[in-house]
């Protein structure tokens, strides 16, 4: 019998916001002339690691065998945890920290992927402990 | 230990009626010897409870006083009171007494961890499989029948081995293998030298009992 | 099982209760700590801008767009270029109570390849100012050379990289440390290099109200202290009087301003923290007594296994203690994850100087707003727990028949 996990369920609403917030509230600077910045790019990396994060998060949910869903939530935290050093880190923002991509993006990607990547530990945990005490 | 009630009676006020107050229990005096399991019957309202209660330590009467021994009990402050009341009577009530939010070992125990005393869960064990309930052990209340929790509620009271037992409809919820299993733990208890008052309708008490009285309209009478 | 966690327990069996609670208390925590450090940080920002400013009187271009332009430069950090004759800093030079004038020369740059927006550069006289340089000196010792700049803390640049305005290639020779001010935006060199960016920028065709030729005798701003004896408001009458087209700040009408949006802020985010608190107490009171009447027969049973009545009302207390320090940890935490990592954020938003308090003084808050909520979430639950060890144990057991 399928076992629904919090944990799963909040990642897949926090990768939403990931992968949503990217392109829009939580994206990065808009250039009046058009020209894409480097925080763009930081931008787009961080849409394809929130649509990577969904999907982890709804195979999370739907796989009934617990040491899989363990391993696919394993898989999202890192997936996650990559998501914490893209924006800044692994990709360049601009240079002036009052510009929206290091004041909005930045923080809040950082934030979501940190709370994606505990959700997704904590309910691998979980879901690998539960897998283990029925054998 | 000998609880003795020495004209106790019970009376409340109404705010209608043709007088402005009436009896639930009319001055009576009474003796649970230990050794002994006694007997109360009497219809629903006769006072029953009110009297349980009132024997308990729980419900102050009018007039008279309730001795354990040669303490009055409700002369003592209430932290005095309660930890007598854990370590020297134990209460059955009739109602539904066993905590939702604890299994039924740890409902067993409760009343032993209150005041830190000894270790009972060997006791606590023992009980179990003497009421049929050890394989509910690690159970919630809400996944047992009112049977079991009827047991459950025995066992936490026989646990901790008190010299007065009061239990008020024990039989209640039971069919007649467990009736006969709890009556004879209260008999056994009561050979072991506690005092024992069991308040019933069901007249299969009687058979283990060394006293009998009856209950009614708050007049308590001697059962021959 | 040792009666204390019997407590534990029945917060742990009861998620769903156990969870109400805790998120009302750390609407608390949130609220408290949330606001105090906002308006910490205000506070900190003005002294920071108060002790940062130096001067007693500013001069600046006569029109009213020049005043607020410096204003929000000082602020907010946004672009500030804005002009006058040079030789109005003789004048000043020579109005008496005048112990220092220092000029400074703005330029809004085109783009800076650091970033796609115009960033601000501030030209000073090293040998005059005293305004940035000791500010400069806390992290920069030896003097700036031609095309060297130093950079404001927000300036993602490090020593040692080389910024391009208008094509001209800029060291980065320190960078300063914050001051929650607009100042924190800008790059500062000395007035010779700004001759060269202007002179850059007039070449890439971007027409300024300067020329290269005449930069000595145009200057954005002077900043003036006043000997000591003599009475500020006369010498800022007296320049006023002697200069043209320019009028005179008093830095201290400036600082009341930003005082008084500050007051104005400070007010609301109290006012707003007053009623989250009020609505969350009143809601507490009624969630405690709602529970306590549905947990009636439990006490009850409690009681009538020997409970006392003050184990009984200290059992409850210590529920409501336990579950407001979740909450209230809970409350520090998610407001700590709102206003840190978005401080940037909150400061352009605001527009009013903007310096996180110390370590010390934001622990010093979370443990305030830690105490406040387990004190005020106890309190809640003292009217139930004054009723739960009340229970007639009779009584209720009977009407559960």
């Amino acid at each position: 019998m399928k076992q629904f996990s919090p944990g799963a369920a909040a990642a897949l609403l926090l990768s939403c916001v990931i992968a949503v917030g990217s392109v829009s509230f939580l994206g990065p600077c808009v250039h009046v002339d058009g020209s894409f910045g480097s925080c763009h790019w930081a931008g787009q990396a961080m849409l394809g690691i929130g649509l990577l994060l969904v999907i982890l998060s709804v195979a999370g949910l739907l796989v009934k065998d617990g040491r899989v869903r363990a391993g696919i939530l394993f898989a999202a935290a890192a997936a996650a945890v990559l998501g914490i050093f893209v924006p800044g880190t692994l990709i360049n923002l601009c240079g002036m920290a009052t510009m929206r991509c290091r004041a909005v993006m930045r923080p809040a990607m950082m934030l979501l992927c940190a709370l994606t990547a505990l959700s997704c530990l904590l309910s691998g945990i979980a879901a690998y402990r539960k897998a283990g005490s029925k054998t | 230990m000998i609880l003795s009630a020495e004209q106790i009676s019970k009376r409340y006020f109404r705010k209608s009626g043709e007088a402005n107050h009436f009896y639930a229990v009319k001055p009576l005096s009474m003796t649970l010897n230990p050794g002994t399991v006694t007997v109360l019957c009497g219809r629903s309202g006769s006072g029953k409870t009110t009297l349980l209660h009132m024997l308990s330590g729980l419900l102050t009467p009018t007039e008279g006083k309730v001795r354990l021994g040669e303490t009055d009990l409700y002369s003592l402050p209430d932290r005095e009171l309660s930890k007598l009341r854990n370590a020297s009577i134990g209460v059955v009530p009739q109602a539904r007494s066993v905590l939702d939010t604890l299994t039924v070992r740890e409902n067993i125990l409760l009343a032993s961890s209150l005041y830190g005393t000894e270790d009972r869960r060997e006791e606590a064990q023992r009980w179990m499989e003497t009421l049929h309930i050890d394989g509910l052990a690690d159970s919630r209340a809400a996944e047992l029948s009112g049977g079991e929790l009827r047991r459950t509620a025995i066992a936490r009271t026989l646990c901790l081995h008190p010299p007065v037992i009061l239990a008020d409809e024990p039989t209640g919820d039971l069919d007649d293998e467990n009736t006969q299993l709890v009556s004879g733990c209260f008999r056994k208890a009561a050979e072991e030298g506690a005092a024992v008052l069991i308040v019933t309708h069901e007249s299969d008490a009687l058979n283990i009992a060394d006293a009998a009285f009856r209950m009614d309209g708050g007049q308590l009478s001697a059962l021959t | 099982m040792k009666r204390g966690s019997l407590a534990i327990k029945n917060l742990l069996r009861k998620p769903g209760r156990t969870a109400a609670l805790v998120i009302l208390t750390a609407l608390l925590a949130l609220s408290v700590f949330g606001g105090s450090v906002v308006v910490g940080s205000l506070r900190q920002g003005l002294n920071s801008l108060e002790s940062r400013l130096g001067a007693d009187i500013i001069v600046v271009p006569s029109s009213a767009q020049s005043k607020a332009s410096f204003q929000n430069m000082l602020l907010q950090g946004t672009i500030g270029a804005f002009y006058m004759d040079g030789e109005n800093l003789d004048r000043v030079r020579e109005v008496e109570g005048v112990e220092t004038a220092a000029p400074q020369v703005f330029l809004a740059s085109l783009k800076a390849d650091c970033c796609s927006v115009k960033i601000q550069v501030i030209g000073f006289d090293p040998e005059t100012d005293f305004f940035v340089r000791p500010w400069i000196e806390q992290s920069h010792t030896r003097e700036l050379g031609d095309l060297d700049v130093v950079v404001g803390c927000k300036v993602e640049a490090e020593v040692g990289e080389i910024l391009r305005i208008y094509d001209e290639r800029c060291k980065v020779v320190g960078r300063l440390a914050p001051t929650g001010t607009g100042l924190d935006t800008a790059v500062y060199c000395n007035l010779s290099t700004m001759k060269t960016l202007l002179a850059a920028a007039e070449e890439k065709g971007v027409s300024h109200k300067v020329s290269s030729d005449e930069s000595d005798d145009q200057i954005s701003a002077i900043y003036v202290k006043v000997k000591d004896g003599y009475d500020i408001d006369q010498v800022n009458s007296k320049i006023q009087g002697h200069t043209r087209k320019c009028s005179a700040v008093r830095t201290k009408s400036m600082l009341t301003d930003v005082s008084d949006s500050l007051s104005a802020i400070s007010g609301t985010v109290a006012t707003l923290i007053g009623a989250v608190w009020l609505l969350a107490l009143v809601i507490l009171v009624v969630a405690f007594v709602m529970i306590a009447n549905e947990r009636k027969r439990e006490f009850a049973v409690l009681r009538l296994l020997g409970t006392s009545r003050s184990m009984l009302g200290g059992m409850v207390l210590k529920e409501s203690a336990l579950c407001s320090l979740a909450g209230g940890i809970l409350g520090v935490l998610t407001a700590s994850m709102l206003v840190f990592p978005f401080t940037t954020l909150i400061e352009t938003s605001l527009g009013l100087p903007y310096l996180r308090p110390s370590a010390g003084t934001i622990l010093g808050l979370a443990l305030a707003s830690l105490a406040a909520t387990v004190l005020v979430g106890s309190l809640a639950s003292s009217w139930a727990s004054f009723r739960l060890s009340r229970v007639d144990p009779g009584t209720v057991l009977r009407e559960g028949n």
